[in-house]
């Protein structure tokens, strides 16, 4: 399957669009944790990683599909992030921001070292049976996993969207992203707040990691590269704007895909990238950033 | 005294760091009253509310509401008890809309089963408020914001609002409208209001305490207050 074979640029721009399903899971979780806790999560590639091997166990030693493993690693994941944003980064954030950046850092690292000892430095996939298959539209040929990003990302968006808008937990995780002070005296235990944004973010990111499992082969030290996307996807769509991160997901995949059927699958990042570049040249506060 | 002592603040400490702001501030606000903390910018009066939001801690003294002690408590179990601030500069949430800025302030358990009776009760006290309630917080004028931070403050139902700063940055007419406003709800909530515009709740409230430098310095019935030398002298300009 390489894209210099393709003939039509039908494929390429559906591939494209269907494949920031994907990037929009990851920025989403990487963009809430930004927005409620102003904290750059440089572990959140790193976590999405820890689904897909978490799939890949439950599919090779359990027989568990992955996306149904899905009902164990969503809560499993949760509670993690819940977890580490409890014990961990709200004492970090008393000391300061920096501080929980590094702490950030470091359990990239320790992910990304674990991950080598269990599962070696090789690189794995998710390969079940329909993670190959592909299907006709007309004369455009559509890799059904593809299909499945897709619709995750806007399963993500759509219960983020709703989820924020109508719970009280929701409205007090915006109201605390736009004025932290103002949330208290709401009577908002923002610390906890904090914690169950944090665990939202990492039971999205167990979406991303199945998600990404079935669609690109994966190495331990993989969760760097799609961190690097996802900044650069919420970025493009403009902080805080959640529709921008859809947005930002659908013109990175398409850059990706367009870019790769123009100028080989080898420059098909650095296309993507420059893209993301003049846009933030013209636009420096993102599409639909405030 | 007959009056149910509802806020007491006895003889409290507050420093930043390792600088003290606060001295031995003492201050007492019975149930039903309107009581007023007036002073320069920077004599402490938002350091005193932040202590009694359990924002910052007292070093030393004590601070009881409705007969328990809250010294220490965190400010999420103080606004749960019963306390509302509306604080300097509104601090609204800008772009939530003003039905979601009242919704999130019925957020304690207890406020959540009244909310509709909460916002009927806004609605009613600031009609402007349910014309604009669709509209994001940060399109209001600065009267609607402070009546905004008012209404949002009242639907935790708090038995004791206290408001910072109320008319800071409000135009005569603005300021006119939210103290006949708040004329309305006396009686039915404890006030507790920081103003610099010091004649205005002189002539508004029942009691005062004057704050200087973190000290109180005078205190006691407004019509006391206002033939008081060193108030006429500081703050009505007039020159024996």
């Amino acid at each position: 399957m390489t894209l210099e074979l393709l003939t039509d640029l039908a494929t390429p721009i559906t591939r494209g669009i269907l494949l920031g399903g994907l990037y929009v899971v990851i920025a989403l979780g990487l963009s809430l944790v930004f927005g409620v806790m102003k904290l750059i999560n440089v572990a959140h590639g790193d976590l999405v990683i820890f689904s897909s091997y978490f799939a890949f166990f439950a599919m090779t030693s359990l027989g568990v599909d992955p996306i149904l493993s899905l009902g164990m690693s969503m809560p499993i994941m949760f509670g993690i992030g819940f977890a580490i944003q409890k014990y961990i980064l709200n004492r970090s954030f008393r000391v300061s921001m920096d501080a929980s950046l590094i702490v950030c850092f470091g359990i990239s690292l320790i992910l990304e070292n674990v991950y080598q000892i269990i599962w070696t430095p090789l690189s794995r996939g998710l390969t079940t049976g329909y993670a190959l298959k592909s299907f006709a539209v007309g004369a455009v040929n559509i890799p059904l996993v593809y299909l499945l990003d897709f619709i995750a990302g806007l399963a993500v968006m759509f219960f983020l969207r709703e989820f924020l808008g109508r719970t009280y937990m929701g409205k007090a995780i915006k109201a605390a992203s736009q004025d932290h002070r103002a949330a208290i005296l709401m009577g908002i235990n923002t610390e906890r707040i904090y914690g169950f944004a944090f665990g939202l973010a990492m039971a999205f990111a167990a979406v991303g990691g199945v998600c990404l499992g079935l669609t690109f082969p994966f190495t331990p030290t993989s969760g760097p590269q799609f961190l690097i996307i996802a900044m650069g996807v919420v970025i493009l769509g403009g902080l805080g704007s959640m529709l921008g991160t859809f947005i930002g997901g659908m013109i990175f995949g398409l850059a990706q895909c367009v870019g790769g059927y123009f100028f080989g699958v080898a420059a098909q990042m650095l296309v993507a990238y420059v893209l993301v570049f003049i846009i933030l040249a013209a636009i420096p506060r993102g599409l639909f950033g405030r | 005294m007959s009056q149910e002592m509802l806020l007491r603040v006895n003889d409290i400490d507050v420093f930043y760091g390792s600088l003290q702001v606060l001295w031995d501030i003492s201050l007492v606000v019975n149930k039903g009253e309107y009581v007023a903390v007036i002073g320069a910018n920077g004599s402490g009066k938002s350091t005193l509310f932040g202590a009694i939001l359990g924002e910052v801690h007292p070093a030393k003294g004590s601070i009881g509401f409705k007969g328990k002690d809250i010294t220490g408590l965190t400010p999420f179990q103080i606004v749960g008890l019963g306390i509302s601030l509306v604080p300097e500069g509104r601090r609204l949430f800008p772009d939530m809309t003003v039905l979601e800025n009242l919704i999130i302030g019925s957020y304690t358990r207890k406020a959540r089963s009244r909310r509709e009776e909460s916002l009927g009760r806004v609605y009613k006290l600031f009609p402007r408020l349910e014309e604009r309630k669709k509209q994001l917080a940060k399109t209001l004028s600065g009267g609607e914001r402070q009546m905004l931070a008012i209404g949002r403050g009242l639907m935790s139902n708090p038995t004791l609002l206290i408001i910072d700063e109320l008319s800071l940055g409000l135009s005569p007419i603005a300021i006119n409208d939210i103290y006949e406003s708040l004329k309305q709800i006396r009686g039915e909530v404890t006030i507790l209001l920081v103003e610099q515009n010091v004649q205005r709740s002189l002539k508004e409230a029942d009691r005062a305490y004057v704050m200087e430098a973190g000290h109180i310095v005078l205190s006691g019935k407004v019509e006391n207050l206002r033939e008081e030398e060193r108030i006429r002298k500081a703050y009505f300009g007039v020159k024996n």
